[in-house]
């Protein structure tokens, strides 16, 4: 029960519905705990987290309709008389065979902040968010989503067309909601996809960094690894400075992609 | 009527939301199919395989108390990619199975590449002491499609006693059963 209790808390309303309609049939705490516990420290290291209500809300589908694209929210909202700011937020599916998804750095810190993208999720897993302060506090959320097979589903788009896009970027600004989205052309292979000609594995190909900055200032950046999805995806709260938007990544071949955009999108 | 009429819609949204929640699919029996399944592994098996006898938690335990089977676990379990940076942690989650049983990963996928094809013979001869009418039980997870492929390879191998358990792990543990470390075959 405190499972599902947790989950609620950390869901916004309408998924919360969702959740105490469907009377979730988890696998047990403790077993799904489990595999926090192993891998905790290589994570995060030995500092244990606070819970993070009312300070990170993460989303999540309980049971995702595509398991190699399964959305993920944060929502960063520290409290007005909180002095200190979030530096990093560290996002982890814990069942993944390669269980950080990707660690968000603000330069500057944050206080509220939201940031949406989409991951491959490989077994039913906690899904959790840890927000790193400055001074060295965490906060963690979680969310049980059931899903399976996301790091070994085969690419949506083949092994040409990837390539022929490959770099390709869209940067689009919803001004009425305060938010910005970067789009990027990228297979991500996560290594686990069987190449379904040769039944042989496709190597691991992924974009292990993406730089987004407004002039000069790093809005924020992302260090990925293989769970998150094809063609990397990143929806953030955006206000406009005025001033180009650069998006600039690299890929883990050492291919450098770079795309500077007007500061209301393409 | 009319307090029926009021709550029309919250009624309407709560269905919507059940649906959204809970795939269509979940708690349907999909027929045998032909050949192998190729994808959607985690997803409602069929109630029957063909030429396999179809064991329940209670008829898998029986099997087991007599020691005379080879249990078969197929649930995959992925490899470390080759090209992936050192420093990437890689923890392939730890799989708790029936006590005795082999767990012969990746051998229940739709197509095997041939080395696990050789590997999954080579498990099941090992398994079976090389006599083919040796009694095997294939199993995995619930709602999983990896035994059921790998239990109609073994018949398509000519194993003439092939189980198979559709509720594994999951069902022998509601059971109460003991589970212990999977012990991967060579």
């Amino acid at each position: 029960m405190t499972v599902n209790l947790r989950i609620i808390t950390s869901l916004s309303a309408g998924v919360a519905a969702l959740l105490l309609l469907s009377g979730p049939s988890f696998a047990d705490d403790q077993s799904t705990e489990r595999t926090w516990s192993e891998i905790r420290s290589s994570v995060i290291g030995e500092r244990v987290p606070e819970d993070a209500a009312g300070r990170l809300v993460l989303g999540a589908p309980m049971r995702a309709e595509d398991a190699a694209i399964v959305p993920i929210e944060m929502h960063l909202r520290l409290p007005k008389e909180e002095k200190a700011k979030v530096i990093q937020i560290t996002l982890v599916v814990d069942e993944n065979p390669a269980p950080i998804v990707g660690v968000f750095h603000f330069e500057n810190g944050q206080s509220i902040f939201d940031l949406a993208t989409r991951v491959r999720i490989d077994s039913y897993s906690f899904v959790r968010a840890i927000a790193t302060m400055d001074d060295g506090r965490m906060y963690m959320a979680k969310v049980y989503v059931k899903a399976a097979g996301g790091c070994s589903a085969p690419a949506v788009k083949d092994p040409a067309e990837a390539q022929a896009h490959l770099g390709e970027m869209r940067f689009r600004v919803f001004a009425d909601r305060g938010d910005a989205q970067i789009q990027m052309r990228h297979p991500n292979y996560s290594g686990m996809q069987m190449d379904q000609v040769t039944r042989l594995y496709t190597p691991a190909w992924f974009v292990e960094r993406i730089n987004i900055r407004q002039g000069e200032k790093t809005l924020f950046t992302v260090e990925g690894g293989i769970s998150i999805s094809e063609d990397p995806t990143f929806r953030f709260s955006y206000n406009s400075t005025g001033e180009p938007v650069t998006v600039e990544a690299k890929d883990n071949e050492g291919r450098i992609f770079k795309q500077t955009f007007l500061a209301s999108g393409t | 009527m009319r307090v029926l009429h009021r709550n029309a819609p919250a009624f309407g949204l709560a269905m919507l939301a059940w649906i959204l929640a809970a795939p269509c699919t979940y708690g349907q029996v999909p027929p045998e199919p032909e050949g192998y399944r190729l994808k959607d592994y985690r997803a409602p098996t069929p109630a029957t395989l063909r030429g396999a006898t179809v064991l329940d938690t209670a008829g898998a335990e029986a099997l087991w108390r007599t020691g005379s089977a080879s249990f078969i676990d197929a649930l995959p379990q992925p490899e470390r990619p080759a090209n992936l940076p050192p420093g990437t942690l890689w923890h392939p989650p730890s799989h708790a199975s029936i006590p005795g049983a082999v767990w012969l990963p990746n051998v229940g996928f739709g197509e095997l590449a041939p080395e696990t094809e050789s590997y999954f013979r080579n498990g099941l001869t090992a398994a079976s002491q090389g006599n083919m009418a040796h009694a095997l039980v294939f199993f995995c997870l619930r709602n999983c499609w990896m035994s059921w492929n790998a239990a109609k390879r073994a018949l398509g191998y000519r194993y003439s006693a092939v189980y198979w358990y559709p509720d594994g792990v999951d069902g022998w543990k509601a059971a109460g059963l003991p589970l212990e470390e999977a012990r991967k075959g060579p």
